[in-house]
């Protein structure tokens, strides 16, 4: 279910379903203070881990626990993996951090597609055939980024890069690809897919995901359909969108994502029995020192991170108030059964101005219609086609 | 003789050494305050009267505001009509047998009647008459048609807070998040009167409202506005417009109830404010959580399957 280029489009079209509100909005809001500095400061050094960060003033809560509640962004240009020519340097230089932001905010907000080597300068792919992003305020100066001064987000291990997957695990992901296009229908552009035999309409996700068909509703996948919820773990940047708030009280702590929420007990209440399968899984929270310690498990098939496999993934995410205008969020994920041995991933959440916005992706949910309705098209045209080759008499038609 | 007379006093001895051991094992881990302890190992004199509770003080918050904090849910079949309605067959008794058969109940509309507008009425009618029409297009008409809790769109307010499932009431100092099992709804009351980045007036239409809240005495008090007019209150085709205003007020009566009011506003549509009122009721299970109905994905061939490859004739 590696549908991702379906995903964004879905996003996408539901932004503009809200009437581009949202966006507008956020842009106009002012940073709330001094923001680039505060994730640049620890250029070059290592002294933004975890372990260090208590010393710095941060706000607390009356029960004396840092106080979490916010807004925060979290969209980088940082890529996943670190690129080969960093071998084992975890940081850049002052320089190099300025350029490779710099380089991210003057393209275009596309990801190159499937490589996630090529987050960051070469992210960006100006000639994204999909949109111009800039036009629907998507573009990533415009959605409050910040410089991050790690060669990549994966810090564990220490060559920055997700370890093998297993064997089964490559077994199971590997889908056919589309077919060649014998009956390529030209009504829009490169992505417009084939339709197999005269038949049935097919699009290769370009994502190196395979064939993807759109013949019924489940078949666009559980994110354009809006079945699967945002907000869950781990939190992890889209090309957009990466936005969230953290509401945190004694006995729970509320993460909002832009389309999804969960509620996280704290306080030591039972958790869900492991008869459940939650769409965000099952998470129970606690306190270890300053941070705030969040583990999930009994994920629901088909909406976990990276697809792994919902029965032995374990996700610990780890939130640390370094400053009043950053979190360090570290994650590691552990699922024997798809990666030899779990790994790890940090990525700043910079302080922002709220609200969010109330995201009705089933609601307005026009990308289904319009997936399911343009197969349709693209069918009904192949077959006339294939009708005037054989000189099918009109009558027929 | 002796022995006998002694008896008695032996299990008297004994009855009053025992009451003493349960009050001193009581007395180790003292209840919250000593008052409610002795009440609640009285007999109550007679048993409650519906609708009315005694004098209540709800627990305070860190910050001293009324705690909310916990699992709420409503026990009417409002969902189905807010006003009286007797029993009836659902949509498909020939294969959902008593699976789908919708319960009689008490409405909860302040007179019983809803004050519509002559031809609002007739819209009414005629919503209940198409509520299981679904017809999702790519414009502006797709929600023209149906009740949209059959689509699995989020049910609005205060309908959210009559369906038949629980929410969770998280409080914070200046946001109230309501967080409802169906359709994994959420509702963010914003608690400052003048937060700056927080504007007074919903930016764009929601289907959950923009509330603003504060505190009357003890009373959660939240305004909301700023709707799409595409929620509907109840299965009975009872709707309203974009200009829908809907004040609620939220009284714990007791440990286990918050009395709930809304007061429903819309000019255009009505011809006077409204009121409903219910109890809710906190959810006592000791491991209580909300769980998934993400009925999303249950609802996908129904809303979508005219264009499906294989339509369902």
């Amino acid at each position: 279910m590696s549908n991702r280029c379906w995903v964004q489009s879905t996003a996408l079209g539901v932004v503009l379903a809200v009437g581009l509100l949202a966006p507008a909005f956020a842009a106009a809001q002012a940073p709330p203070s001094a923001p680039a500095k505060a994730t640049a400061t620890g250029a070059g050094s290592k002294t933004q881990s975890s372990a260090t960060a208590k010393t710095s003033a941060i706000p607390r809560t009356a029960d004396g626990h840092p106080d979490l509640h916010g807004y925060y962004n979290f969209l980088t240009v940082t890529p996943l993996q670190r690129p080969a020519k960093y071998g084992n340097r975890e940081f850049l230089t002052p320089q190099e951090t300025k350029d490779v932001f710099q380089k991210g905010l003057q393209s275009a907000f596309e990801p190159r597609d499937g490589d996630e080597e090529h987050y960051g300068n070469e992210l960006f792919n100006p000639n994204s055939v999909d949109y111009d992003p800039t036009t629907f305020g998507l573009s990533p100066w415009q959605n409050g980024i910040k410089p991050n001064p790690r060669t990549s987000l994966v810090v564990d291990p220490p060559d920055g890069r997700i370890p093998d997957m297993t064997p089964e695990a490559k077994a199971a992901k590997a889908r056919p690809v589309a077919p060649a296009a014998a009956e390529t229908v030209d009504l829009a552009g490169s992505r417009a897919g084939t339709v197999v035999d005269g038949q049935s309409y097919v699009v290769d996700d370009h994502n190196g995901g395979g064939a993807v068909h759109a013949d019924v509703p489940l078949d666009l996948g559980y994110g354009t359909t809006c079945v699967s919820p945002g907000g869950g773990a781990p939190i992890f940047p889209g090309e957009y969108n990466a936005d969230m708030y953290i509401m945190q009280t004694p006995n729970d702590v509320v993460i909002q994502g832009v389309n999804g929420f969960r509620v996280i007990p704290i306080d030591g209440r039972p958790a869900l029995t492991g008869n459940f399968h939650e769409w965000h899984g099952n998470a129970a929270g606690h306190w270890e020192g300053d941070t705030l310690v969040v583990e999930t498990t009994n994920f629901h098939a088909g909406n976990t991170f990276r697809g792994a496999n919902p029965k032995t993934l374990k996700i610990t995410e780890r939130f640390t108030r370094i400053s009043a205008e950053t979190i360090e969020y570290k994650f590691t994920v552990d699922d024997p059964s798809t990666w030899t041995k779990p790994w790890s991933v940090i990525l700043p959440l910079s302080a922002e101005n709220g609200p969010l916005f109330e995201f009705a992706c089933t609601e307005d949910d026009y990308d289904a219609v319009n997936i399911l309705a343009g197969a349709r098209a693209f069918e009904k045209k192949a077959k006339e086609k294939a009708n005037e080759k054989t000189g099918v008499p009109i009558s027929q038609k | 003789m002796r022995a006998a007379l002694l008896g008695p006093a032996a299990a008297l001895f004994l009855l009053v050494f025992l009451l003493l051991s349960v009050t001193s094992v009581g007395g180790q881990t003292p209840p919250p305050t000593g008052a409610k302890a002795a009440t609640a190992s009285a007999p109550a004199a007679k048993p409650p009267t519906p609708g009315q509770f005694p004098p209540y003080k709800p627990p305070r918050t860190a910050d001293g505001k009324p705690d909310f904090n916990g699992f709420w849910q409503a026990f009417v079949t409002s969902d189905i009509d807010v006003r009286d309605h007797d029993a009836q067959a659902g949509p498909h008794p020939e294969t959902m047998g008593a699976y789908d058969q919708w319960p009689g109940g008490q409405g909860i509309v302040e007179g019983g009647e809803i004050p519509y507008k002559p031809e609002a009425l007739a819209k009414k009618k005629e919503n209940a008459e198409k509520r299981m029409v679904v017809n999702v297009t790519s414009d502006d008409h797709r929600h023209d048609t149906g009740d949209p809790e059959l689509k699995c769109y989020m049910p609005g307010v205060p309908r959210a807070n009559y369906m038949p499932f629980p929410f969770q009431i998280v409080q914070g100092s200046d946001r109230i998040l309501m967080a409802y099992e169906y359709a994994r709804s959420l509702r963010t009351i914003y608690m400052e009167a003048n937060e700056k980045a927080i504007p007074q007036k919903s930016p764009a239409d929601t289907w959950m409202g923009w509330s603003h809240g504060h505190f009357e005495g003890d009373t959660l008090v939240v305004d909301s506005a700023g709707f799409v007019p595409y929620t509907w209150f109840d299965r009975a085709g009872d709707y309203h417009s974009d200009a829908l205003h809907v004040v609620e007020r939220y009284t714990q009566v007791s440990p286990y109830h918050i009395m709930y009011e809304a007061t429903i506003e819309d000019p255009n549509v009505f011809t006077r404010p409204w009121k409903m009122s219910f109890p809710l009721y906190r959810r006592m299970e000791k491991n209580i959580q909300l769980v998934d109905f993400n009925c999303t994905e249950f609802v996908l061939d129904l809303v979508y399957g005219q264009y499906s490859k294989y339509p369902k004739k």
